[in-house]
C-alpha cells in the first residue's frame, strides 16, 4: 500500500510534467497550424489576385491582337469591294477565308443599320439583327467595342471595327471562342481552375471551364454575386475563388483548392507533430528521470523508516542533496539518532535492571552509569559469603512442589533485600543456596565487616521464619560460611544469559565452611576473623579438615555483633 | 505654288468652256451663309438650287479636277453638275489608288502616277466618297448636282449662286459631316430678276472621325550636309 502510494506519487509527478508539456506543445501546434492556415489562405488569395490580373492581361492581349488583325482585315480592298458590290455569296466566302487568316473563331459582317450580312458561324443568320447591338453602338460612338457575348449558347470575345471605304460602309465583328479549350489554356499557365460564368436573367451558367460537370453546377449555384472573392465548397474541400468581370455579363472565376495550398505546409505540420511527439516522449523520459530522482530519496527514506520500524536504530539514510529532501534525510537521520539514543538509554535501563540481579540497586546504577569494564575478567581480593538451609534437601524430597516453592519464596523475600542492603554482589542463587561476595565489582573499604553483618542479619531474619516453618512441620536450619581471599572474577555465560562469577579458593573455602556450619552457625576463616575481631563476639571452633584443603583450617563461629557506638552501615535505611 | 497652279489650271478650264446662253431676262442670285451648330462659319458646304418645275438641262458640263496633293484630296469637296468628267491628277511622287464604292459612281483607279488618260465621268447625281486604297486617311467627296445652280461655301461660310433665272426653287445644303438628310434642309426660294436673296443655314455636324495621317516615325535628316 505504501509502495503503491509512492508509485502513484511518481506517476502523478510524471503526469503533471507531461500534461504541462503536452498543453504547451498542443498550444504551439495549434497556433502554428492556425497561422499556417491563414498564411496559406492569404497566399492563395494573393496568388488568385495576381493570376486574375495576368488573366485579364492575357485576355486583353488576345483581344488586342484580334482587334489589330481585324483592323488589318477591314482594310482589305477585296473585302471592301465584295461588300460594296453587295454580292452576298462572295462576301460570305471572303469572310470565311479571312477568318482563317486572322485565326478567329467567328467573323460577322453587319450592315450600318445593324443587320447581319454574313456570319461564318451560321450563314443562315443573314438578315437577322446583329447579336450584340451594344457593340455596334460603341463602335458607332467611335469607341473600340469589345465584350464577351453569348452567341448560340457559346461565349465569344467579340470585337467590332468599321469597314472604311473610306467612310464606314459596314461593321466587321471578329471573335474568339471562350470555351473549355481556352479555359484549359489559361489554366495551364497558372495551375488554377478556370471557369467562365455568364449571368443571364439573374441565372449564372458556367459556359466554359476546366471543372468537371458536377463542380460546374456547384460553382453556378454557389457563385457569389457582386464580390471579387469567395469560397466554393466542393466534395474535395474548400476552394478559394477570385471573380473578375471579363464582359458585360460574364465573369472569369479562378479557383484553387485550399488543400493544395496547404499541402506544402502539411509536411511542416507533420514535422512539427513529429517534433511535438518526440518532445512529449523526451519530456516523458525527463519527467520519469526527474520523478525517479525525486522519489528515489523518498523511497530511500521510506526504506529507512521501515528499518527503523523493524527496530534497527543503527540505520541512516545516505542522501547527499542540498535541497529539501537532503534536509529531510538529515532530519530523519537526526530523528533516528534520537531514537537510537533513547534505545540506548532503555538498554542501559534494562542492563541496570539486569545488574540489579547481581548488585544492590545503587551499585547497579553506578555500574550502568560507568563502563562495563568492571565486569570484565579480573583478579581481586573479595570476601565471599555462602549460606543455605539445613535439611532442605530432605524437605524438598518429601514435601510437595507447591510447598517447596512457597517456602523458598518466603526465604528469598527475607534474605534477598539484605544482600542489597549490605551492597553485596549476588553471585549465585540456587534453590536454598546463596553466594554473595563483597569488594567487587565496586571496591568497598570493609568487605569482611559487611559480609559478617549481612550474614548475622540473615541469620536473624531467617530465625523467625524457621520457627514458622517448624510450626508447619518442616525442620530446617540456617548456616553460613565466610572466607576472604583472591579470586578471578568476571562475566560468564552467553548473550542473553550472563552471570557474574568469582572463581578461586576463596569461594571453595566459604562453600566448605557453609557446609560445615550447623544450624545458626556462621563460620568464618582465620583471615576474616582477623578483620572483624573487634566487631563480633566469636569463638574459635578449631582447625577443621575440609575437603579440597590439604591442611586443617582454623575456623571461628560468629556468635553475634558487638554493640557498636555508631552504625557504619551504608544505605541501611533502604 | 502647286495649289496656285492647280487653281490657275482650273480657272483656265472654266474659262475655256463657254457660258450657257444667258436667259431671256437678267438673272437673280442667292447669297447664302452657312454656320455649324456651334455658330461657326462652315466651309465646303454645297448649296444648290433645284427648280420646282422642270430642271433645265444644260450642255455637257466642263471637266473638273480632283487633285491628290500631299496625300490629300484637293479640294475636299468637289461640286460638279451631272455628267461632269473629272480627272484625278496625282501630284505626289508616290502612287495613289483612288476608288469609290458609292452607288452613283463606282470606280477604281489602281495605283497610278501622274494624270490618268481618261477622266471619270460622273453621270448620276449624288455624293461619291473617294478613298485611296493605300492611304486610309485620304477622303474626298464629289458632289454631283442635278442642277447647274450650286456653289460651295468658302472659309467664311458664305457663298453666292449667281445667274439664276427667276423662278421658284428649293435651296438645299450638303456637307460631308452633316447630320440628317440633305432633303430635310430644303427651303423654298423665289429668285427674282436682279435680286439677291439672302439665306442662312445652320448645319448640325457629326464628329470628325476621319483617320489622321500617320506621324513620321523618324526625323528626316537634313540633306546635303
Amino acid at each position: 500500500m505504501k509502495k503503491m502510494q509512492f508509485q502513484s506519487f511518481r506517476s502523478r509527478l510524471v503526469a503533471v510534467f507531461l500534461g504541462l508539456f503536452v498543453v504547451i506543445q498542443a498550444t504551439g501546434y495549434a497556433v502554428v497550424a492556425a497561422f499556417v492556415r491563414s498564411t496559406a489562405r492569404q497566399h492563395v488569395e494573393d496568388e488568385l489576385r495576381l493570376a486574375s490580373t495576368l488573366f485579364a492581361r492575357q485576355l486583353d492581349d488576345r483581344t488586342r491582337q484580334l482587334v489589330a488583325a481585324t483592323r488589318l482585315l477591314s482594310g482589305d480592298f477585296a473585302l471592301k469591294t465584295a461588300v460594296a458590290t453587295a454580292d452576298h455569296a462572295t462576301t460570305a466566302s471572303v469572310l470565311d477565308n479571312h477568318r482563317q487568316r486572322v485565326d478567329a473563331d467567328i467573323l460577322i459582317l453587319a450592315s450600318l443599320d445593324g443587320a447581319v450580312v454574313a456570319d461564318t458561324q451560321r450563314p443562315a443568320r443573314h438578315g437577322a439583327p446583329f447579336p450584340a447591338p451594344r457593340l455596334l453602338e460603341e463602335a458607332e460612338a467611335g469607341r473600340q467595342g469589345s465584350d464577351v457575348v453569348a452567341i448560340d449558347g457559346r461565349l465569344y470575345r467579340l470585337t467590332v471595327v468599321p469597314l472604311m471605304a473610306p467612310e464606314p460602309i459596314a461593321w466587321l465583328a471578329a471573335g474568339f471562342a471562350i470555351d473549355d479549350r481556352i479555359a484549359a489554356d489559361l489554366a495551364r499557365l497558372s495551375g488554377l481552375q478556370v471557369s467562365f460564368v455568364a449571368h443571364e436573367g439573374g441565372q449564372a451558367a458556367v459556359q466554359a471551364s476546366t471543372l468537371a460537370a458536377a463542380d460546374r453546377e456547384a460553382l453556378a449555384r454557389q457563385l457569389p454575386s457582386g464580390r471579387k472573392a469567395g469560397v466554393l465548397e466542393l466534395d474535395g474541400g474548400e476552394h478559394l475563388l477570385r471573380i473578375e468581370p471579363v464582359g458585360q455579363n460574364v465573369v472569369v472565376v479562378l479557383q484553387r483548392p485550399l488543400a493544395q495550398a496547404l499541402a506544402p505546409y502539411d509536411r511542416l505540420l507533420l514535422i512539427l507533430l513529429v517534433v511535438a511527439v518526440a518532445g512529449v516522449l523526451l519530456a516523458l523520459l525527463g519527467a520519469t528521470l526527474v520523478a525517479r530522482r525525486v522519489s528515489r530519496p523518498v523511497l530511500t527514506l521510506a526504506q529507512g523508516a521501515r528499518r527503523v520500524a523493524a527496530g534497527d536504530f543503527t540505520t541512516s539514510v545516505a542522501i547527499r542533496q542540498r535541497d529539501e529532501l537532503g534536509e529531510l534525510a538529515s532530519t530523519f537521520n537526526e530523528m533516528v539518532g534520537g531514537l537510537r539514543e533513547r534505545e540506548r538509554v532503555r538498554d542501559e535501563l534494562e542492563r541496570t535492571a539486569r545488574l540489579k540481579r547481581f548488585f544492590s540497586p545503587p551499585l547497579a546504577d553506578a555500574l550502568s552509569a560507568g563502563d562495563e569494564s568492571l565486569l570484565t575478567s579480573h583478579r581481586r581480593e573479595i570476601t565471599v559469603v555462602f549460606c543455605d538451609l539445613r535439611g532442605f534437601t530432605a524437605f524438598a524430597e518429601a514435601a510437595d512442589a507447591e510447598e517447596v516453592m512457597r517456602l523458598l519464596r518466603e526465604y528469598h523475600e527475607a534474605v534477598g533485600p539484605l544482600v542489597f542492603r549490605y551492597e553485596g554482589t549476588l553471585e549465585r542463587f540456587t534453590g536454598d543456596g546463596l553466594m554473595v561476595f563483597f569488594n567487587d565489582p565496586v571496591p568497598c573499604p570493609d568487605p569482611a565487616a559487611r559480609a559478617v553483618r549481612m550474614a548475622v542479619a540473615m541469620r536473624d531474619a531467617v530465625a523467625s521464619l524457621l520457627q514458622t516453618w517448624r510450626r508447619r512441620g518442616h525442620l530446617l536450619g540456617f548456616g553460613a560460611g565466610i572466607a576472604m581471599g583472591y579470586a578471578t572474577i568476571g562475566r560468564i555465560g552467553f548473550e542473553g544469559r550472563f552471570d557474574y562469577a568469582a572463581i578461586g579458593t576463596v569461594t571453595n573455602l566459604s562453600a566448605r565452611l557453609c557446609q560445615e556450619a550447623r544450624d545458626g552457625q556462621i563460620l568464618v576463616s582465620q583471615q576474616v576473623y582477623v578483620e572483624i575481631e573487634s566487631l563480633v563476639e566469636a569463638k574459635a571452633v578449631g582447625p577443621l579438615a575440609l575437603r579440597g584443603f590439604a591442611k586443617p583450617v582454623p575456623v571461628y563461629d560468629v556468635l553475634g555483633l558487638r554493640p557498636e557506638p555508631t552504625p557504619t552501615v551504608v544505605g541501611a535505611t533502604t | 505654288m502647286r495649289r496656285w497652279l492647280a487653281l490657275a489650271v482650273g480657272a483656265a478650264l472654266v474659262l475655256l468652256v463657254p457660258h450657257p446662253p444667258a436667259p431671256v431676262s437678267a438673272a437673280g442670285a442667292l447669297e447664302t451663309t452657312v454656320r455649324d451648330d456651334g455658330g461657326k462659319p462652315l466651309a465646303d458646304v454645297v448649296v444648290s438650287l433645284t427648280a420646282t418645275g422642270t430642271s433645265p438641262t444644260g450642255p455637257r458640263p466642263p471637266a473638273a479636277v480632283m487633285d491628290q496633293q500631299n496625300k490629300t484630296f484637293v479640294p475636299l469637296v468637289l461640286a460638279v453638275p451631272v455628267g461632269t468628267p473629272v480627272t484625278f491628277p496625282n501630284r505626289d511622287n508616290i502612287r495613289h489608288h483612288v476608288y469609290s464604292f458609292s452607288a452613283p459612281k463606282r470606280f477604281e483607279l489602281p495605283l497610278y502616277i501622274g494624270t490618268p488618260a481618261a477622266p471619270v465621268v460622273f453621270d448620276k447625281a449624288g455624293v461619291i466618297v473617294l478613298g485611296c486604297n493605300i492611304h486610309d486617311w485620304m477622303v474626298g467627296y464629289v458632289y454631283v448636282a442635278d442642277t447647274p445652280y450650286f456653289a460651295k461655301t468658302a472659309e467664311d461660310g458664305r457663298t453666292r449662286v449667281a445667274d439664276v433665272p427667276p423662278g421658284a426653287y428649293e435651296a438645299r445644303v450638303w456637307h460631308p459631316r452633316m447630320r440628317g438628310e440633305p432633303d430635310k434642309t430644303a427651303k423654298p426660294v423665289t429668285i427674282a430678276t436682279g435680286e439677291s436673296i439672302q439665306l442662312t443655314f445652320v448645319v448640325a455636324l457629326k464628329p470628325d472621325r476621319r483617320p489622321s495621317p500617320p506621324r513620321p516615325q523618324y526625323e528626316e535628316r537634313p540633306q546635303g550636309s
